[in-house]
């Protein structure tokens, strides 16, 4: 008896145990989810009115806060372009101008983005969009060898072309133009080779901007 | 039992003679009234979430010395004390009630409380409360936590798929450099805030620790976390995604930043993004129809009920099921409860609830009930027999 008496006790010990060994709260979790699952990744859930206490979501961002770039303003005046054959383009609206796609093999994503003012400077961009493909960030004197000018109907454009480092590289073409008091970006992004048989065109839909 | 107890060496017999002690008993419920006050009133200050994590789900309840970095035990936390009293109701059950027919009731009412104590830990460590926000014609496939957050990193490079990975906040509190299994990525974590304020970077604020994205332009301020059980914190972190011996850059992520933030490693694009704590379910649920009934002639709500479409392919389920107070769906494991309502009565918010041991306290209660009617039942058994007894002799 004095046996079975350790035994249970020694049963419970081991049930406490096992019990906070089990305890899984904090592991990384991992879904694989179709993409027209759910609401888009990142999309805020707004505390509805009539929320009870604990149920609501949280204040809001500050201004000028929602992403990784300031809100969208109505451009004053629209930019247009030539789109040379086999392109596509989608005007979205918002703070995405319009979405572009190359005829090309492979990922290769084009935006233009409109954004009021200087848009946080030429430099910050540029190094945001180095740090998006695992570039290090440069100075104002690397920036100026980076930056090729252009002309085009809609001004001069500051053009940067930089290909990440890697097995697999990624390849980012953007053109900057300053207009109105606002600053648009014209961008083409993705694998390498994808984007890089993509370029001649791509030149030529910065050649052809124009404004209203 | 007692006899054979003698035979335990002398130390272990203090044990058993402690444990098996009645006055433990009194002594591990007292304290539980104490815990249950002490918790009330801290509730002032902690929240109801707060006052539970400090004082019933530790082993310890600490006391933080003012104006010190000390910290002191206090008393024994509700999880001590239910453990304590678990192990003391088993054993006083092995110790005194004997396997005789007469205290077959007084066992069941042993094993349905020690039943009720080991279903208590069990829904403490395994239970999982989260909802579900669904508007008409919607249809969602994840529950969401409505405290918790995590560092979501979603590969979006399959046009069909993406891959999420959330590292929950409790982790990134603790560790300085977490590897992302099936992923190349390792996040460093170079500082986390329970709770932050953030406001626009003005010239005059230090440098942001941020090097890249929308935190360069925001300052950090660090606060308490939140008390109020309306109130919810900014959980905020600067983290160093690197991969292949690539930095990506220090960026800042809180939830209340809409937009994730992406860089692309060896052709994959990753977001960054800190949101509530997400769950996909294998099923999905639509919200057909959202009825909000109010007494006449008041605004008091009388019910409320969601007619939703449950669509499972992999266990062929596809039906409707009407939830309501009260009436719940219970489904894989999880129980979606009516909590919440908004936007006009357009949206519905289930309370949904995940405890594997979630049928143990009715077991617990159906044990202890039947235990006391067949004691009640053997003790009027008795009485009747010795009665009758009584009056067979004095006639």
């Amino acid at each position: 008896v004095p046996a079975r008496q350790l035994k249970t006790l020694s049963s419970l010990a081991l049930a406490s145990s096992l019990f906070l060994a089990a305890c899984s709260r904090d592991e990384i979790t991992h879904f694989k989810v179709p993409k027209s699952g759910g609401p888009p990744a990142g999309a805020p859930m707004q505390p509805p009115p009539g929320m009870p206490p604990g149920m609501g979501a949280g204040q809001q961002a500050p201004p000028g806060m929602q992403g990784d770039v300031p809100p969208p303003p109505a451009p004053d005046r629209g930019m247009h372009w030539t789109l040379p054959k086999g392109w596509t383009e989608e005007r979205t609206g918002g703070m995405r101008y319009a979405t572009l796609k190359a005829p090309v093999q492979g990922k290769a994503d084009g935006s233009v983005v409109v954004l009021p003012g200087p848009a946080g400077g030429e430099l910050q961009n540029v190094n945001r969009w180095r740090g998006q493909i695992g570039l290090p960030p440069i100075d104002d004197a690397a920036l100026a060898a980076a930056r090729k000018v252009m002309a085009s109907k809609a001004g001069k454009i500051s053009f940067y072309d930089f290909t990440s480092e890697g097995h697999t590289k990624s390849r980012l073409l953007a053109g900057l133009l300053e207009a109105g008091g606002q600053t648009w970006f014209v961008k083409l992004t993705g694998d390498e080779a994808a984007v890089t048989a993509a370029r001649p065109d791509f030149m030529k839909i910065l050649e052809s901007l124009h404004l209203d | 039992l007692t006899e054979n107890a003698r035979s335990i060496p002398a130390p272990l017999r203090a044990v058993w003679d402690v444990l098996t002690s009645l006055k433990l008993t009194i002594v591990c419920l007292a304290g539980l009234m104490v815990l249950v006050m002490a918790c009330t009133l801290a509730q002032v200050n902690l929240g109801t979430w707060g006052a539970v994590a400090a004082y019933m789900r530790p082993w310890i309840v600490w006391w933080h010395l003012p104006a010190s970095t000390i910290v002191l035990p206090v008393f024994p936390g509700g999880a001590l004390i239910g453990a304590v009293l678990m192990v003391n109701l088993a054993l006083t059950g092995l110790r005194y009630l004997e396997p005789k027919r007469r205290k077959y009731g007084l066992m069941l009412v042993h094993a349905g409380l020690v039943i009720f104590f080991v279903g208590e830990f069990i829904s403490a460590i395994y239970q999982v409360d989260t909802r579900l926000a669904v508007e008409i014609g919607q249809t969602v496939n994840f529950v969401e936590s409505p405290r918790e957050n995590e560092l979501t990193i979603t590969d979006v490079s399959d046009p069909a798929s993406d891959e999420v990975f959330g590292l929950p906040e409790q982790l990134l509190a603790r560790a300085d450099t977490i590897a992302v299994t099936g992923t190349p990525l390792t996040i460093k974590v170079r500082r986390y805030f329970q709770n932050a304020e953030l406001t626009n970077r003005a010239p005059s604020d230090p440098p942001s620790m941020a090097t890249i994205g929308v935190g360069t332009q925001v300052t950090v301020k660090e606060l308490p976390p939140v008390s109020n059980d309306d109130h919810q914190n900014t959980v905020t972190a600067y983290v160093e995604p690197v991969a292949g011996g690539v930095s990506y850059g220090t960026w800042l992520v809180s939830n209340v930043l809409g937009s994730p933030q992406s860089f692309t490693h060896e052709g994959r694009t990753y977001t960054l993004a800190m949101k509530p704590r997400r769950w996909y379910l294998p099923y999905s649920v639509t919200l057909k129809e959202f009825r909000h009934e109010v007494y006449p002639g008041t605004d008091i709500p009388k019910n409320f009920a969601s007619l939703v479409q449950l669509r499972d392919p992999g266990a062929k389920q596809d039906r409707e099921v009407l939830i309501y107070m009260n009436q719940p769906l219970r489904y894989a494991g999880r129980t979606f409860y009516q909590a919440s309502f908004g936007k006009q009565d357009t949206l519905s918010i289930l309370q949904v609830v995940e405890n594997p041991g979630w049928l143990m306290p009715y077991i617990a209660c159906g044990l202890v009930t039947l235990g006391l009617l067949v004691h009640f039942g053997i003790a009027l058994r008795r009485a009747l027999r010795k009665r009758a007894a009584l009056t067979e002799a004095t006639t």
